[in-house]
């Protein structure tokens, strides 16, 4: 695939500065790249700052959504391998989100010359609870949210439905809001909730070599801070930071420390693997 | 808030929160505790709204409706359920952020209207749209399983459009097609996704073996699923045809393989296998009696030799009804009759017309009928065998004491000749309408041409020469060229190396009928026991 069609189907905006250190922010599972707006700008002077929409959200290209590859989180992580690839732009800070937090993972552990730090933003690797793992929900509680999303993309639940534009009554949103934030197509959003919250990505945490560092909120209910937790003991020579924010979208409620966390976090040296790790080549 | 509004918050008919800018609840009216059974101490600065939702509501409060709070300061409409006593209520969520767009988020107003009515009313919409979409799907796949087995030819092809189609349509990741032997067991014929080893034989208990392990004519009847795998029946009229056996995806997004669709694809997929088995086996049976049709016996005689060479056409599997035939036609001795003919038609009901015509030949020849009265005799024949009107035959008689040939063509190509010395050319001389064709009876040019030791004489049908885009002309010339090629190898060889030559940037639409013969002289003595006779060759 040709590096145009890579860029136009991710919709990649490109930020900041030309030639300072690649940085690319990862949305999670419901939102788009609009949801770093209150994030990226406080990278620009020090960084090229690299902004896409996942395939089936936000400005991608819908065509391009394949119900075989997007039905794993392992699929979103070859279209962002695809992406770095076209961009060329050397090794660079990932920062995911939510469900990106592993897609992250997964380029990291894939690709490590790709990646030159990790920062996951609530990740979890698993989110239906198991026999010695809690991940915070039965699998039929997983339905339950599939069915929950079902439920408002009829016509008259319009919260979420992909066709809405700006409402009428408040100008005020501007052009800035163009009324696709958090808003796909049912199927695509049915399919990428099915790979976030059905995958299991617990084994691939091992296989990271790249320096991380894990940023968890106080309280969350969607990836709770024992998972935050259970990320950072098995991701070898990684930190963890725990933020005063209550929800799972510190990008958005608790933005100015989040990027305090980042920016502190880049700053330092990189802590040193653990030595002799069996798994280390 | 004054004693009046106090009242219109807590009598409002719908349940009123406030919530902080993390979403815990710091105002409830009423209603809301009413609703939700909680004291305003278990509620108020104690609970999230997340909290008071169903999983599935918390994780879509938390990931959509939070982050459009945050930017978009207004969520309309939501339809969520709230955990009550005895159960779950059905709310519509319509919440605003305050203060305005631009400063932080610091207060959230959140009224939640009972929506018992209308989420049942929007359930049905909903079932009746899955419903709709799941057959408008259904019918969209089934119909791409049609069209791709109506145009399938053979058992092999068949089994390509249900890989093609069947396993896409199901959504699944590999699939391998096993076919039924005829002997109570299963051939894998085809895969995609997997290579054929990789698919374990169907266990016997998805397919209703019998006691022996025999297929069952009744057995196979639904989709069954086991060792991982989905097994399709693919039922013909009377006997299992054979299975399609899938792997299912294995990513966690992957739906579950549709049994309506599958069981319904097999349905056709089965009579297709049927149809697709009659079809070749009947193509083999037409091939068996042609070539048993076409066996030749020639007298050795160190006075000729003899080649042929008989190619089945390939489209549509269908035999045609081209032939040759060399033999010592009776009461003539010293005379060798040879002949190829072309049928008009294809399949069966040709093959056994050129049977018939062939033997007609051989019994009309000899008695010092030659070449243009046959020909006479054989336009009375195809009157009484319709199948056979309109043939194209080329017959010649050779003296094998003097080498005199004398020949007709009825509507044929020209015989060509090979002399061992002097250029080749075509025998244009003798020439006549096909069988059936001729305006008055009893009326049939001949010519004839005198052999020299070693001259050689090519009958072919038009199989060899004739193509779609080029004319017969073009094709005769090229025919020409090629045996003017031609060294003095064994009539086989060169039968082999001339067909060889000519049909190879050819697909093999049509038969081939070829046949070579050599005068070697009057006076050859002793037989030349290799090259003398008949020789057969298939090109």
């Amino acid at each position: 695939m040709d590096r145009e069609r890579v860029l136009r189907r991710n919709n990649v905006a490109l930020r900041g500065t030309p030639g300072a250190p690649p940085m690319a922010l990862l949305h999670g599972f419901g939102c788009d790249q609009g949801v770093w707006r209150h994030v990226a700008p406080a990278f620009e002077s020090t960084h090229r700052v690299v902004l896409l929409d996942h395939v089936g959200s936000g400005g991608s290209d819908l065509a391009a959504h394949d119900p075989v590859r997007h039905s794993r989180v392992e699929g979103y992580a070859e279209d962002l391998v695809e992406v770095l690839d076209a961009l060329d732009l050397g090794a660079a800070v990932l920062v995911g989100h939510s469900v990106s937090a592993m897609i992250a993972v997964l380029v990291a552990a894939q690709r490590p010359d790709l990646v030159q730090r990790l920062v996951l933003v609530g990740p979890s690797p698993r989110y239906v609870d198991e026999r010695g793992y809690t991940g915070g929900f039965s699998r039929e509680e997983v339905e339950e949210l599939l069915e929950t999303m079902d439920g408002n993309y009829l016509g008259w639940a319009r919260s979420t439905a992909p066709f809405i534009m700006g409402t009428p009554d408040r100008p005020e949103l501007g052009d800035e809001l163009t009324g696709s934030f958090c808003r796909t197509d049912p199927d695509v959003a049915r399919c990428f909730a099915r790979a976030t919250f059905l995958g299991d990505n617990r084994a691939d945490l091992r296989r990271v070599r790249t320096p991380a560092l894990v940023v968890q909120s106080r309280v969350d209910a969607v990836a709770p801070p024992a998972v935050g937790r259970y990320v950072h003991e098995h991701l070898p020579g990684s930190e963890l930071v725990v933020l005063d924010a209550v929800g799972h979208v510190p990008v958005l409620s608790a933005p100015g420390e989040l990027v305090e966390v980042i920016r502190r976090y880049l700053a330092s040296p990189v802590l040193a693997l653990p030595a002799g790790d069996p798994a280390r080549t | 808030m004054t004693a009046a509004a106090r009242g219109s918050w807590d009598a409002a008919p719908c349940a009123l929160l406030t919530l902080s800018a993390d979403g815990t609840v710091v105002a409830a009216n009423a209603t809301a505790l009413r609703w939700l059974g909680r004291a305003p101490a278990d509620l108020v600065g104690r609970a999230a709204l997340s909290d008071l939702l169903t999983a599935g509501g918390r994780i879509y409060w938390e990931t959509h409706l939070s982050p459009l709070l945050h930017v978009e300061r207004r969520v309309e409409e939501v339809a969520l359920e709230l955990r009550v006593p005895g159960g779950r209520l059905p709310v519509l969520l319509t919440a605003v952020a305050a203060p305005a767009p631009g400063a932080p988020l610091e207060v959230v107003h959140a009224a939640l209207v009972s929506a018992r009515e209308r989420v049942r009313y929007e359930r049905e919409l909903l079932a009746a749209r899955s419903a709709a979409e799941r057959s408008a799907a259904r019918v969209r796949a089934l119909q791409r399983v049609s069209a791709a087995l109506s145009v399938a030819v053979g058992v092999d092809g068949v089994a390509g459009a249900l890989l093609g189609t069947a396993v896409a349509a199901a959504g699944a990741a590999a699939g391998t097609v096993w076919v039924a032997d005829g002997h109570g067991g299963l051939r894998a014929r085809g895969s995609t996704g997997e290579a054929p080893g990789d698919c374990p034989e169907p266990a016997a208990e998805l397919l209703g073996r019998g006691p022996g392990g025999e297929l069952l004519p009744g057995g196979g009847g639904a989709v069954r699923s086991g060792g991982g795998r989905i097994v399709v029946p693919l039922r013909g009229h009377t006997a299992l045809e054979g299975v399609l056996s899938l792997l299912p995806r294995s990513g966690p997004a992957a739906e579950p393989l549709d049994a309506e669709v599958l069981a319904a694809a097999g349905g056709q997929g089965g009579l297709a296998l049927e149809r697709a088995r009659l079809h070749e086996h009947s193509a083999l049976v037409a091939h068996e009696l042609q070539r048993s049709l076409l066996r030749v016996d020639p007298p050795d005689d160190p006075r000729y030799a003899v080649a042929t060479a008989y190619r089945p056409g390939v489209e549509a599997l269908e035999v045609g009804g081209d032939f040759y035939d060399v033999f010592l036609p009776g009461g003539e001795p010293g005379v060798l009759a040879v002949v190829v003919g072309d049928v008009v038609g294809r399949g069966l009901g040709a093959a056994a017309a050129m049977g018939q015509l062939r033997s007609a030949v051989r019994a009309v020849a000899g008695g010092g009928t030659g070449p243009g009265r046959l020909l006479a005799r054989l336009d009375r024949f195809v009157e009484q065998v319709e199948a056979a009107a309109m043939s194209t035959v080329a017959y010649a008689e050779l003296d094998l004491a003097t080498g005199l040939l004398r020949y007709a063509c009825a509507g044929h190509l020209p015989p060509l000749l090979l002399p061992a010395r002097g250029p080749v050319r075509l025998l244009w001389e003798g020439r006549s309408t096909p069988l059936g064709a001729f305006a008055r009876h009893g009326e049939r040019v001949e010519a004839q041409v005198r052999l020299e030791p070693g001259d050689r004489v090519l009958l072919c049908t038009d199989g060899l020469v004739e193509r779609r885009e080029r004319g017969i002309d073009v094709g005769l010339e090229l025919l020409e060229a090629a045996a003017a090629r031609l060294g003095r190898g064994t009539e086989a060889a060169s039968v082999r190396a001339l067909t060889d030559e000519l049909l190879r940037d050819e697909r093999g639409h049509d038969d081939v009928c070829v046949l070579l013969l050599t005068w070697r002289g009057p006076g050859v003595g002793a037989p030349h026991a290799p090259a003398a006779g008949a020789a057969h060759a298939g090109a």
